[in-house]
């Protein structure tokens, strides 16, 4: 599904330049459910930035289903992100003034889904996250869990076929952060493919390879049997 | 969306309410003032704009010859032949009206008799206004001589309601009048206001010295229409010599001039228009402008200020898929639903307030709903300011790019960012300061011209129109009155102390040269008692007094009439005046006689018992002002009992003068004030939003030991360093500004520094006071709810 090569990424202030990306390759099946570690400042939450078009690399070549997707203006990265991406973050972000309902429309609003449809996605993803009950309930007023839950579901209502995550359980308690990994990897038996930056050995035991970065480099990779096994 | 982003605009406003209230309070109350201050101007701006044929109506204005070709002065007067005589040689004049000044004229029904002002005009007068007939019929209304028109409420006041046609009237006692039409009352943004009209015949019929020709007698106002295809500088170039061809030594040529401009561009050099009211209402606009643009500046700073919290928001919505246009088709209309409940709120605030405005000015204006200019100049305001108020922040907020927002929670604090936030607020207080300035300096003027001496007592003076039989009996009055005690004194005046109203010249004194016979003198006829009653200072000899026969042939001068006539001992010397030998036995100092602003004319008060018009009047001081009056007026009423009793108060009359500078001086205080509170809520808005900002920086500082004290130092000091830097541009402005609106007086006052600092500490005081309010309030805070904001 992703094809990513020689991808290149400099910070550059006043004084300093900072390589974050140097030549990264990689790839990702479809299907497939990838973990990113490494120390801190290695350059995973960039490399996931760039998957997600959100972030520009210097040089290199990134794929996606074939599709090169560096060489789009911004206006056609936007509407690939939209298409095809969906993002969970480690501090939630969910708009505080919309309702949870709201929260999960807003994807669809953009991808000029009609009311009525938009309306039955919402409400069948809610079911499906079990969050029904919270569903006129404000970003605020829900515990760290539901919030991460709310905005997985949010992730997912466009259904896209690449899912984003940067550091999902890092706000969460343990007992939280598993519910959301065990969601994770629920979608991802369900077809979802995955990318998710993490720290914790834990989180990324639930993927099925585990990529080491360091210094901007991939330093190694390793298959996770266990979960493999069950995707072959 | 629409309706997703409609409702995040709206519980952002409700979770912010103070600030939503600050800002959509701030903008109505700019709104409203703009609109109130747009209202004046555009009833400015239609003075005498309500004729038929507005486009084609010209007033006759007389050019007055000066030294060597130029043209010394330019009046709104004409002699009563010349509309005539355009109206016989040039067929491009459609209709012409002369028309008297309008005094004061007794009208009556039976018993009912009242004062109003009456209007002799030509019949052409019906082809020139539009005057709405509610009965009767507008082409013959005037055609016969005992014609006369009333206007509705004039016809209400005397008969009770405003069916009346054809039924009669008595007119100053003297001439029966029929009813041939009743008009709609004239609008008030109209000069030549009428309580009734009467044919012009009429007036040549009761005053026989108006029917003969006076080619030089400048006393009337003469209004025509042309034809639209007649070209008015051609027509100009050939009625030039119109008078001089009549008169060969007159020194007068007449103008056209529209009729509708006159009032706003009323002022002559060398016979060239060159401004007038118009300028005082170009101040207004910009006033207006000014004071919405403050208002937006504070809309567009809370704004961006409130851009850091909202940064989140469109980080996440772009990362989801939202598109730049998307964003600032959002805020924009953010910011237009904003300004539409500014506006909503703005009217309101304008109909509350406008009845209280128009008193404070003294016009009558309202709000015309069907007008459609309203509507879209309305609507054209608030597009414009939502536009201008929501663009900075649309298009800065749509900007951010998502992984900086979303990855550190404040977008970069750019320079650019905050720089721009601190100059519009330079640029507000700017403004607001060069208001305080202009306003003080405004008020100083009025005061120092309130303050200034007016050369006679005019407190007890009053006033009395020497009508019907106070005439031929006024020597009875004065004795009568004198006995009473209700008077000190009494004397007969050709016209109002406190007004400015007649001027010769062709006076010839000993010495006096061919040019100096071209000197300008204004004039006054009386009687005896002139000095006695009105309080003058005699500098030299006596006032005119019985004792003298000889007084019937006598003068006194103004102190600068002595010195302009270069006389020396004028006490005894012999002048000609109009004509006659007359002997100068008193100087007087001059008086405040037209605009205390100006300098006098020399002046002439001359003897002449015919002459009269005005019965002035000192009150005795020592019995209370009421009951003087009470006793006047049963004196009075006995003698001349067809007329009304109305005095006129002089200092009253006097004040009267300060009109259009105390205009200014009230909408300047007002709607500076205004500027100031609204610059002051935004800087309340944005104190709060920085100390909200740095919540976290104030705990810790707290924590590791700071004092209040010094914490409200650190969130002040940014702000006062903007209102400091904005004093300091604004003083040189506003002293430059000042400086040239005073230089426009003979008389003024000076812009002083004392008057400066005190507006430059005001603007401190008030900023600080407002600014300390938030800052005391962050700094008060438990440090533990900062940093557990985290």
């Amino acid at each position: 599904m992703i094809k990513i090569e020689n991808l290149e990424k400099v910070y550059k202030t006043e004084e300093i330049e900072t390589t974050a990306l140097n030549g990264i390759n990689m790839h990702v099946k479809t299907g497939e459910f990838v973990s990113i570690m490494g120390p801190s400042g290695c350059g995973k939450s960039t490399l996931l930035n760039v998957m997600g078009l959100l972030d520009k690399p210097e040089s290199g070549s990134y794929k996606f289903l074939e599709t090169e997707l560096l060489s789009m203006n911004d206006k056609q990265r936007s509407n690939f992100r939209k298409q095809n991406m969906g993002f969970v973050f480690q501090n939630f972000n969910l708009i505080d003034e919309l309702t949870v309902f709201e929260n999960i429309e807003l994807p669809l609003i953009y991808n000029k889904v009609p009311a009525t449809e938009r309306k039955r996605l919402v409400n069948e993803i809610i079911e499906r996250m079990n969050i029904v009950n919270r569903s006129g309930h404000f970003p605020q007023q829900l515990s760290g869990g539901q919030q991460q839950r709310v905005a997985v579901a949010r992730a997912l209502v466009t259904k896209p076929k690449l899912v984003l995550a940067d550091e999902p359980t890092g706000n969460l308690d343990s007992s939280h952060g598993n519910e959301v990994m065990e969601l994770l990897c629920e979608l991802n038996e369900q077809g979802t493919t995955i990318v998710m930056v993490t720290h914790s050995s834990h989180d990324a035991s639930f993927s099925n390879r585990i990529i080491n970065l360091k210094d901007g480099h991939v330093i190694s990779e390793k298959i996770n049997k266990s979960r493999t096994e069950e995707l072959i | 969306m629409f309706k997703l982003n409609f409702k995040i605009a709206l519980r952002n406003l409700w979770k912010n309410k103070t600030a939503s209230l600050i800002n959509i309070s701030g903008l109505a109350i700019g709104l409203a003032s703009c609109l109130l201050l747009l209202l004046y101007v555009s009833y400015e701006w239609n003075f005498n704009k309500q004729l038929k044929d507005e486009a084609n109506v010209y007033q006759i204005m007389i050019n007055f010859d000066g030294p060597a070709g130029s043209i010394s002065g330019t009046g709104p007067r004409t002699p009563n032949t010349v509309g005539p005589a355009l109206q016989q040689s040039y067929t491009s004049v459609k209709a012409m009206s002369r028309i008297d000044d309008g005094d004061s004229r007794l009208i009556a029904n039976g018993r009912n008799s009242f004062k109003k002002r009456g209007r002799f005009a030509d019949a052409g007068i019906l082809k020139i206004f539009d005057y709405h007939f509610i009965s009767g019929d507008q082409k013959t209304a005037l055609d016969a001589p005992n014609n006369v028109v009333l206007t509705e409420s004039t016809a209400k006041l005397l008969f009770g309601t405003a069916d009346v046609l054809n039924r009669s009237v008595r007119f100053e006692d003297k001439v029966n009048l029929k009813i041939t039409g009743v008009i709609k009352d004239l609008p008030d943004n109209t000069s030549l206001q009428l309580d009734y009209l009467m044919p012009w015949t009429l007036f040549e019929g009761m005053y026989e010295w108006t029917k003969r020709p006076a080619w030089t007698n400048y006393s009337w106002t003469t209004l025509v229409t042309l034809s639209p295809d007649a070209d008015p500088d051609l027509l100009n170039n050939s009625i030039k010599g119109i008078i001089k061809k009549h008169v060969s030594d007159a020194t007068s040529s007449p103008m056209l001039f529209p009729f509708s401009k006159l009032h706003l561009y009323g002022e002559f050099t060398e016979g060239k228009s060159t401004g007038g009211g118009i300028e005082q209402l170009r101040l207004f606009m910009g006033l207006a402008i000014g004071i919405l643009l403050i208002a937006c500046i504070n809309f567009m700073n809370m704004a961006t200020a409130k851009s850091e919290k909202r940064a989140k928001e469109v980080g996440i919505k772009k990362t989801i898929g939202a598109t730049r246009g998307s964003l600032i088709s959002q805020f924009l209309m953010e910011s237009l639903v904003l300004t539409l409940c500014s506006a909503v709120m703005s009217i309101v605030l304008v109909e509350v307030f406008l009845p209280l405005f128009n008193n404070l000015l003294g016009i009558k204006m309202n709000i015309v709903y069907a007008n459609p200019y309203l509507w879209i100049s309305l609507i054209g305001i608030v597009l414009f300011t939502g536009v201008v108020a929501g663009s900075y922040p649309a298009f800065y907020l749509s900007s951010f790019n998502p992984l900086q927002v979303l990855r550190k929670r404040t977008p970069s604090r750019g320079i650019l960012s905050v720089s721009l936030r601190q100059v519009l607020v330079v640029v507000q207080f700017s403004f607001a300061v060069i208001l305080i300035i202009a306003t003080t300096v405004i008020y100083k003027q009025i005061q120092y011209l309130k303050n200034k001496p007016a050369g006679y007592q005019m407190n007890e003076l009053v006033e009395l129109a020497q009508d019907g039989q106070l005439e031929g009996k006024f020597e009875l009055l004065k004795e009568r009155l004198m006995q009473s005690g209700a008077i000190e004194g009494i004397c007969q005046l050709s016209g109002s102390m406190a007004m400015y109203n007649s001027n010769f010249w062709g006076m010839e004194w000993p010495g006096s040269n061919e040019t100096e016979r071209h000197m300008v003198f204004s004039q006054m006829a009386t009687t005896y008692d002139f000095v006695k009653t009105t309080g003058l200072k005699l500098v030299e000899g006596r006032d005119f007094s019985r004792q003298f026969p000889s007084d019937s042939a006598a003068v006194m001068l103004s102190v600068s009439a002595v010195k302009q006539m270069n006389l020396v001992n004028p006490v005894g010397k012999i002048v000609k005046y109009q004509g006659d030998n007359c002997t100068v036995v008193g100087v007087f100092e001059d008086f405040v006689w037209n605009a205390p602003s100006q300098k006098q004319d020399p002046m002439v008060v001359a003897f002449r018992k015919q002459q009269g018009g005005y019965i002035t009047m000192r009150l005795n001081s020592a019995n209370p002002a009421s009951a003087n009056l009470a006793v006047i007026e049963r004196i009075v009423k006995d003698i001349n009992p067809a007329y009304p009793v109305e005095f006129k108060f002089v200092d009253a009359l006097y004040a009267e003068k300060l009109k259009s500078q105390k205009i200014l001086g009230l909408l300047s205080n007002v709607f500076g004030g205004l500027a100031i509170f609204i610059s002051c809520l935004g800087l309340f808005g944005l104190a709060a939003y920085s100390a909200e900002q740095r919540t976290k920086e104030i705990g810790v500082r707290k924590v590791l030991g700071a004092s209040v004290a010094s914490l409200m130092q650190l969130l002040s000091l940014n702000f006062l360093k903007m209102v400091v830097l904005s004093i300091i541009i604004a003083i040189p402005v506003a002293t430059y500004v000042m400086d040239n609106w005073l230089k426009k007086f003979d008389f003024h006052t000076t812009v002083s520094w004392l008057m400066i600092a005190m507006a430059a500490a005001g603007t401190i005081t008030i900023a600080l006071l407002t600014v300390s309010y938030q800052a005391y309030k962050a700094a008060k805070a438990n440090p533990v709810d900062a940093l557990k904001y985290e």
